[in-house]
C-alpha cells in the first residue's frame, strides 16, 4: 500500500462502516459555510464598519468631567472671615456590576459596618435588580473624611466601591444670618428649564433664597471641564492626553452687614416672632437684618436635608419668612412721625399750635380712644407725638391734613412700594387710596378710613424695612438711599475689588430744615419724656424714636410692638448714625419688647458690646427695667 | 508494511498539533494582555497558570494520542456514569463561583466537571452508535440515543450553566448524522431545537425589544392560549397519523412531520421558560438583538464586545494597545471574550489567522474521521470536531454580537484549565485515531 492513501480506498476497505466519509464531508461543508459566513460578518464589522466602531470606542472612553467651580465666599463688612464658605465632603459610590456575583450581600454588610449606616440603606440604593448595571450609584453622601480614609486603606476588600469629592456650603453664623444669606440646594428640573441658557446644568448647586439666590450668578463662577480618557471604572487613564479647562471660581461678596451687630440684634430679639432692621441712613447700608424664627441653612444641604426641609416647611410659624422684608403690618403709632412731618411741612399746624385732645374722637361709627383713659387735654404737636395721642393725630389727619395729602406723603416716603433691597421676595405693603378701597371692598372711602390711617391702623400695611426707611429719610434731610446688603464684589482668587455698590438715592422728599428739626426733636422727646422714656435707658447714645402698639383685633389682649428710632440724635458726623427698627409680633407674650430690644441694641452698638455685655452693663447701672 | 508505519511515533498529524499549539500560545499572550490595566500594571497572574495548564495539557494530549483510543470504547460507559456522578457531587458540594455551582475543588485546585463531561459524552455516544451500527437509521434507535443527552444537560443546566448544558444536543446531532442517521430525522430535531429557542425567546423579545403587545407572540406566553395552541397542534398531528394509517397516503406523514416540529417547540419552550425565568437569563438571551435597550445592564457585554472587535479594524490597535480591553470596558476578557481582545489588538488580520487555525483543526478532524480505521474512531473524531465547532460558533458569534451571551469559552484560547484540558484531550483523541488509521 502506498503513501498516498485515498478516501475511496479507506472506504472500500472498512467493512464495518458505511458512509461516515460522505457524512463527514457534509459536516465539513457545513463547517465551511459557517466559517465563510462568520468571516463575512467579521469583515463587515472590522473592515467596513471599523471606523464607526473605532469612533465609538473612543467616545466610550473619552469623557468630559465637570470640574465644579468653587462657589464664591460671602463676607460681612469687616471682610475678615467668611459668613458663607465651602468645605469638602465625600460621596461614596458603588458600581454594582464590579462586585463579583453572589458577593453583594457580604460586601454590603461590611461596607455598612465601615460607614456606620444601616445595611437597609445600601440595599435600598442598590437593589438586586441593579446588580448587573455598570454605573456608579451614590450610596452615601456627606461621608466624613475619616470614613473615606478608612475605606481607602481597605479599598481592595471593596471591589466596585469608589468616592468622589463634592464641595459643601457652610454657614458659620448658622441661624443668625439665615434669612439674609439664604441657602443653596441642588437645582430642580423646573429651575433648570428657566436657567439652562445661563450656563446652569443638571448638577448645579443653586442659591435658593437670600443673598445666595440674589447674587447666584456672581457666586457660581464658571465650571471647568476635564476631557480625558477614562477606563470603565471612571479612572483617568492618562494625564498627558487630558485637556483641562480650569474652573473659574465664583466672585466673593462683601456685605454691608456687621456680624457683631447682627448677632447683637438677633440676641436682643431673642425667641420672639418678629424682626429687626439696623441700617445706616446716610448710605442705605443694612447693618443687621434679623427675623425670628430662623433656620440653620447648614442642615438644608446635607445628609438630613430632606427631613430638615420638610420640618421647616410644615412649621406654621413660617421660619423661611424673612419678616423684615416679607411681612407687612399696620405701623400703628410709629406712623404719627409721618403725620408730624407732613403737617409741619405743609404749614397746616405751627409748632406751638394747640389741639385739645378729648378722651374720645368720633367720626361716623369710628371711635378713637386715648390709651390714657382721661385723655391728654391741650397738646402741641411735640407733646402729642411724645405722648402718642391718638385723638390729636386723628384730628390732625382728618381735619388738618386730609386724606389725599396724607396718602401722597405716605407714598412719597416709600410706603406701598418695594424698597428695592437686594433680596428676593420683598413685599411692598399697602398704602390704600380711594380707588383701591373701591376695587377691594366695593365701598367708598369714608373719613373713618382717614382717621384709621392717621393712627397707623386700618388698611395701611408696612414692612419693618419701610418703617426704618421712613426714619432714615428724616435723619438724612429728606433723602432716602436704597437699602442694600452688597458692599463689594471681590475676585474669588486674589481678592481684588471688582466692584463697589455706591449709595443710590431712591426718594427725595422736600422737607425744610425747620420741619426736620421739629420732627427729630419730637422723636427725641418721645424718648426723653414721652412713651419710651422708661425703657430707652442707654446712656451711651442719645436716641430719638417712636413706639407703636398695633391692634391685631379688638378681642386680642396682645398687640404688635414696634419701635423705630435713630441715634445719635444730634451729630456732626452723619456716618455714625444708625436707624433701628424692631417689630415684635402680637403672637408673643406681651412684654412691650420692641423698645426694650432697641435699647439693648443701641447700647451694644455705641458701647461696642455684645448682647450679654450690654445687658450686664445696663443692669449694673440700674438702667435695665 | 502497515506494522512499521503504525509503530512510528512521528506518524502523527503535525498540522493539527501545531495549529493547537499556536492557538494555545496566542491564548496565553492575550490572557496576559487581558491582565494588564490601562496604566500598564499587570494585575492578573492568570497567564502563568494558563502556561502551567498548557504544559500539563500538552502532556495529556500526547498521552492520549499515543494510547489506543479503542481502550476508551471499553470503558466509555463507566466513564460516562462516573462523570454523571461527578456532576451530581458538584451540585451537592461544588464551590459557588459567580453565582453558579460549577466547580469541584480540593484546596486551591478546582476543576469544572461539566467540561470533561463533554468528552465522556462523546465516548459513550460513539460507543452507542458503534453498537447500533446501521440501526441508527431507525427512528427509535435515533431517539433512544438522544436520551443520553438528557442527564448531563439537566445536571449542568441546574448549576446553572446554560451554555455548556446546551452543547450536548448539537454534539449528538453531529455524531448521529455522521453515523448515518436519516437526514429527515436529524432535520426534524434541528428544526425542533430552533423552534424551542424561538418560542422560548419570542415573549421576552416582545417584552424588552419590541416593547409593544403583539397578539401573535402573546399566545406563547399566556397559559390559556398556549394550552389551546398546543392542544390544536397535537390534534392535527394525531389526525394526520390516523389519516396516514387509514388512507396510507404519504402526504399525511408530511403533515404530521411538519406540524409536530412547532408542537414540540411550543411544548418545550413552556418548560424551558419556566426553568429559566428565576435565573434572569431570558433577558440576557434576548438583549443581543438590540443591546441598546439595556446598554449598562444586559446589553453592556454585547456592546462592549462588538465595539472592541469592530474598532480593531484591519490591522488592530497593536498588542497591549486595545482600549476596550485595557480600560476594562470589555468584561471577562480572558475567558468568554478572549476573541474580542484578539480582534481588537490584532485586527481583522489576526482574527482571520485565528479563523484559519480553527478551520485547519476542523478540516483535519473531518479528514481524520474519514481516515479512521473503525466506526468508533470516526464517531469520536466527529464528536470532537462537533465540540470544537460548537464552541467556536457560539463563542465567536457572541463576541461579534450575533448570538446571545451564553458564556461558552473558546477552546485553546480562553483562560481555564478544565476547558483547555478538555480541548487538548479531545485533540489527543483525534491524534490517536489518526495514529492508528492503518492498524
Amino acid at each position: 500500500m502506498s503513501n498516498s492513501h485515498s478516501y475511496s480506498k479507506r472506504a472500500s476497505s472498512g467493512a464495518q462502516y458505511s458512509g461516515q466519509r460522505s457524512r463527514g464531508l457534509v459536516f465539513g461543508a457545513v463547517v465551511t459555510l459557517f466559517f465563510l459566513g462568520y468571516l463575512g460578518h467579521l469583515f463587515s464589522l472590522q473592515v467596513i464598519e471599523g471606523q464607526f466602531h473605532a469612533t465609538r470606542a473612543l467616545s466610550l472612553s473619552r469623557r468630559g468631567a465637570t470640574l465644579a467651580a468653587p462657589r464664591g465666599e460671602i463676607f460681612d463688612r469687616h471682610a475678615d472671615k467668611p459668613i458663607a464658605g465651602n468645605r469638602t465632603s465625600f460621596t461614596i459610590q458603588l458600581n454594582p456590576a464590579r462586585v463579583p456575583n453572589g458577593q453583594h450581600a457580604e460586601l454590603f454588610s461590611d461596607l455598612a459596618e465601615l460607614l456606620d449606616v444601616p445595611v437597609a440603606q445600601l440595599n435600598d440604593r442598590v437593589p438586586p435588580s441593579s446588580y448587573h448595571i455598570h454605573q456608579e450609584i451614590d450610596v452615601l453622601t456627606w461621608a466624613k473624611m475619616e470614613k473615606v480614609t478608612h475605606l481607602a486603606e481597605h479599598i481592595h476588600e471593596f471591589p466596585g466601591v469608589s468616592w468622589i469629592t463634592t464641595p459643601v456650603r457652610t454657614y458659620p453664623e448658622s441661624e443668625t444670618m439665615a434669612h439674609l444669606l439664604g441657602h443653596v440646594g441642588r437645582i430642580t428640573s423646573r429651575e433648570l428649564q428657566v436657567l439652562y441658557n445661563e450656563g446652569y446644568h443638571s448638577s448645579s448647586i443653586l442659591g435658593k433664597s437670600g443673598i445666595e439666590q440674589q447674587y447666584d450668578q456672581q457666586l457660581q463662577g464658571i465650571d471647568g471641564r476635564r476631557i480625558g480618557i477614562f477606563d470603565a471604572h471612571g479612572r483617568s487613564v492618562t494625564e498627558r492626553e487630558t485637556e483641562i479647562v480650569p474652573p473659574e471660581p465664583g466672585d466673593n461678596l462683601v456685605l454691608t452687614v456687621d456680624r457683631h451687630i447682627q448677632q447683637l440684634a438677633a440676641e436682643a430679639l431673642g425667641e420672639r416672632l418678629g424682626s429687626v432692621v439696623v441700617l445706616k441712613p446716610n448710605t442705605g447700608e443694612i447693618l443687621a437684618m434679623v427675623s425670628y424664627p430662623s433656620f440653620d441653612p447648614n442642615t438644608l444641604y446635607g445628609r438630613q436635608s430632606n427631613s430638615a426641609l420638610a420640618q421647616l416647611q410644615t412649621d406654621d410659624r413660617a421660619p423661611f419668612l424673612n419678616r423684615a422684608v416679607q411681612s407687612s403690618y399696620p405701623p400703628a403709632s410709629t406712623f404719627k412721625i409721618l403725620l408730624t412731618a407732613a403737617a409741619l411741612e405743609e404749614d397746616l399746624i405751627g409748632p406751638d399750635d394747640i389741639i385739645y385732645a378729648h378722651p374720645v374722637y368720633r367720626i361716623g361709627n369710628r371711635v378713637v380712644r386715648e390709651w390714657r383713659p382721661n385723655g391728654f387735654g391741650s397738646l402741641n404737636i411735640t407733646q402729642a407725638l411724645a405722648n402718642s395721642s391718638n385723638v390729636f393725630f386723628a384730628t390732625l389727619g382728618n381735619e388738618y391734613i386730609g386724606t389725599d395729602l396724607l396718602l401722597s406723603y405716605a407714598t412719597e416716603f416709600g410706603f406701598g412700594a418695594l424698597t428695592g433691597i437686594d433680596l428676593p421676595g420683598e413685599r411692598a405693603g399697602v398704602v390704600p387710596s380711594r380707588e383701591w378701597k373701591q376695587n377691594e371692598f366695593n365701598t367708598a372711602w369714608v373719613q373713618g378710613d382717614t382717621v384709621n390711617i392717621s393712627i397707623g391702623q386700618g388698611f395701611l400695611d408696612v414692612t419693618p424695612l419701610q418703617l426704618a426707611n421712613m426714619v432714615a429719610l428724616l435723619v438724612n434731610d429728606g433723602r432716602l438711599y436704597r437699602p442694600h446688603l452688597l458692599k463689594e464684589v471681590r475676585d474669588g482668587v486674589d481678592g481684588t475689588v471688582l466692584g463697589r455698590v455706591e449709595p443710590e438715592v431712591i426718594a427725595e422728599v422736600g422737607l425744610s430744615q425747620d420741619t426736620l428739626a421739629l420732627v427729630r426733636g419730637a422723636m427725641r422727646e418721645v424718648v426723653r419724656s414721652g412713651t419710651a422714656s422708661s425703657v430707652i435707658t442707654t446712656p451711651s447714645v442719645a436716641i430719638a424714636g417712636k413706639t407703636g402698639t398695633a391692634e391685631v383685633d379688638a378681642a386680642s389682649e396682645n398687640w404688635h410692638s414696634w419701635f423705630v428710632a435713630y441715634g445719635p440724635y444730634d451729630t456732626d458726623n452723619p456716618d455714625e448714625q444708625v436707624v433701628v427698627a424692631v417689630m415684635v409680633e402680637a403672637e408673643n407674650k406681651w412684654e412691650w419688647w420692641a423698645p426694650r430690644a432697641a435699647n439693648v441694641i443701641f447700647h451694644g452698638i455705641f458701647s461696642d458690646m455684645s448682647y450679654e455685655e450690654s445687658r450686664l452693663d445696663l443692669q449694673q447701672r440700674r438702667l435695665l427695667w | 508494511m502497515h506494522e512499521t508505519r503504525s509503530h512510528s511515533i512521528f506518524e502523527f498529524d503535525i498540522l493539527l498539533f501545531f495549529s493547537v499549539l499556536l492557538l494555545t500560545i496566542v491564548g496565553i499572550l492575550f490572557i496576559y494582555s487581558s491582565g494588564v490595566t490601562s496604566t500598564g500594571i499587570v494585575f492578573s497572574s492568570e497567564y502563568v497558570r494558563q502556561i502551567i495548564w498548557a504544559g500539563i495539557g500538552l502532556l495529556l494530549m500526547l498521552t492520549v494520542a499515543f494510547t489506543d483510543y479503542r481502550v476508551y470504547r471499553d470503558v466509555a460507559v463507566y466513564l460516562f456514569v462516573a462523570m454523571l456522578l461527578l456532576l451530581v457531587i458538584t451540585l451537592l458540594f461544588g464551590r459557588v463561583v459567580n453565582g453558579a455551582r460549577r466547580w469541584l475543588g480540593l484546596w486551591q485546585f478546582g476543576i469544572q466537571p461539566s467540561e470533561f463531561a463533554k468528552l465522556a459524552f462523546i465516548l459513550v455516544v460513539a460507543k452507542y452508535l458503534d453498537y447500533v451500527a446501521n440501526g441508527i437509521r431507525k427512528l427509535p434507535t435515533f431517539v433512544l440515543g438522544m436520551l443520553l443527552v438528557i442527564p448531563p444537560t439537566l445536571l449542568i443546566a441546574v448549576q446553572p450553566d446554560l451554555g455548556t448544558a446546551a452543547v450536548f444536543f448539537p454534539l449528538y446531532i453531529v455524531m448521529a448524522f455522521v453515523a448515518g442517521a436519516k437526514a429527515s430525522h436529524v432535520g426534524f430535531f434541528i428544526l425542533s431545537g430552533v423552534c424551542v429557542l424561538l418560542f422560548t425567546l419570542l415573549p421576552t423579545y416582545e417584552q424588552f425589544v419590541l416593547e409593544r403587545h403583539s397578539p401573535l407572540i402573546s399566545v406563547l406566553s399566556e397559559s390559556g392560549p398556549v394550552t389551546i395552541l398546543l392542544a390544536s397542534l397535537v390534534l392535527v398531528v394525531l389526525l394526520a397519523i390516523i389519516g396516514r394509517v387509514v388512507t396510507k397516503r404519504r402526504w399525511f406523514t408530511a403533515i404530521a412531520y411538519g406540524v409536530s416540529i412547532p408542537a414540540l417547540g411550543v411544548a418545550a419552550s413552556v418548560f424551558v421558560r419556566g426553568f429559566l425565568r428565576p435565573y434572569h437569563q431570558l433577558m440576557r438571551l434576548v438583549v443581543f438583538l438590540d443591546p441598546s435597550i439595556d446598554p449598562r445592564g444586559a446589553g453592556w457585554n454585547t456592546i462592549q464586545s462588538v465595539t472592541a472587535v469592530g474598532s480593531g479594524g484591519v490591522w488592530g490597535k497593536g498588542f497591549l494597545q486595545g482600549t476596550q480591553s485595557h480600560f476594562q470596558y470589555l468584561p471577562q476578557q480572558s475567558t468568554d471574550f478572549i476573541f474580542s481582545i484578539i480582534a481588537e489588538e490584532w485586527g481583522f488580520i489576526g482574527a482571520f489567522g485565528i479563523f484559519i487555525l480553527f478551520f485547519l483543526i476542523l478540516l483535519r478532524a473531518v479528514l481524520i474521521l474519514g481516515y479512521a480505521k473503525d466506526a468508533f474512531g470516526a464517531y469520536v473524531a466527529a464528536g470532537v470536531a462537533g465540540m470544537i465547532f460548537t464552541h467556536f460558533v457560539v463563542n465567536i458569534g457572541m463576541a461579534m454580537g450575533i448570538l446571545p451571551i451564553t458564556g461558552l469559552p473558546l477552546f485553546f484560547l480562553s483562560y481555564g484549565g478544565s476547558t483547555l484540558w478538555t480541548g487538548m484531550i479531545g485533540v489527543g483523541l483525534l491524534l490517536s485515531v489518526y495514529n492508528r488509521k492503518y492498524r
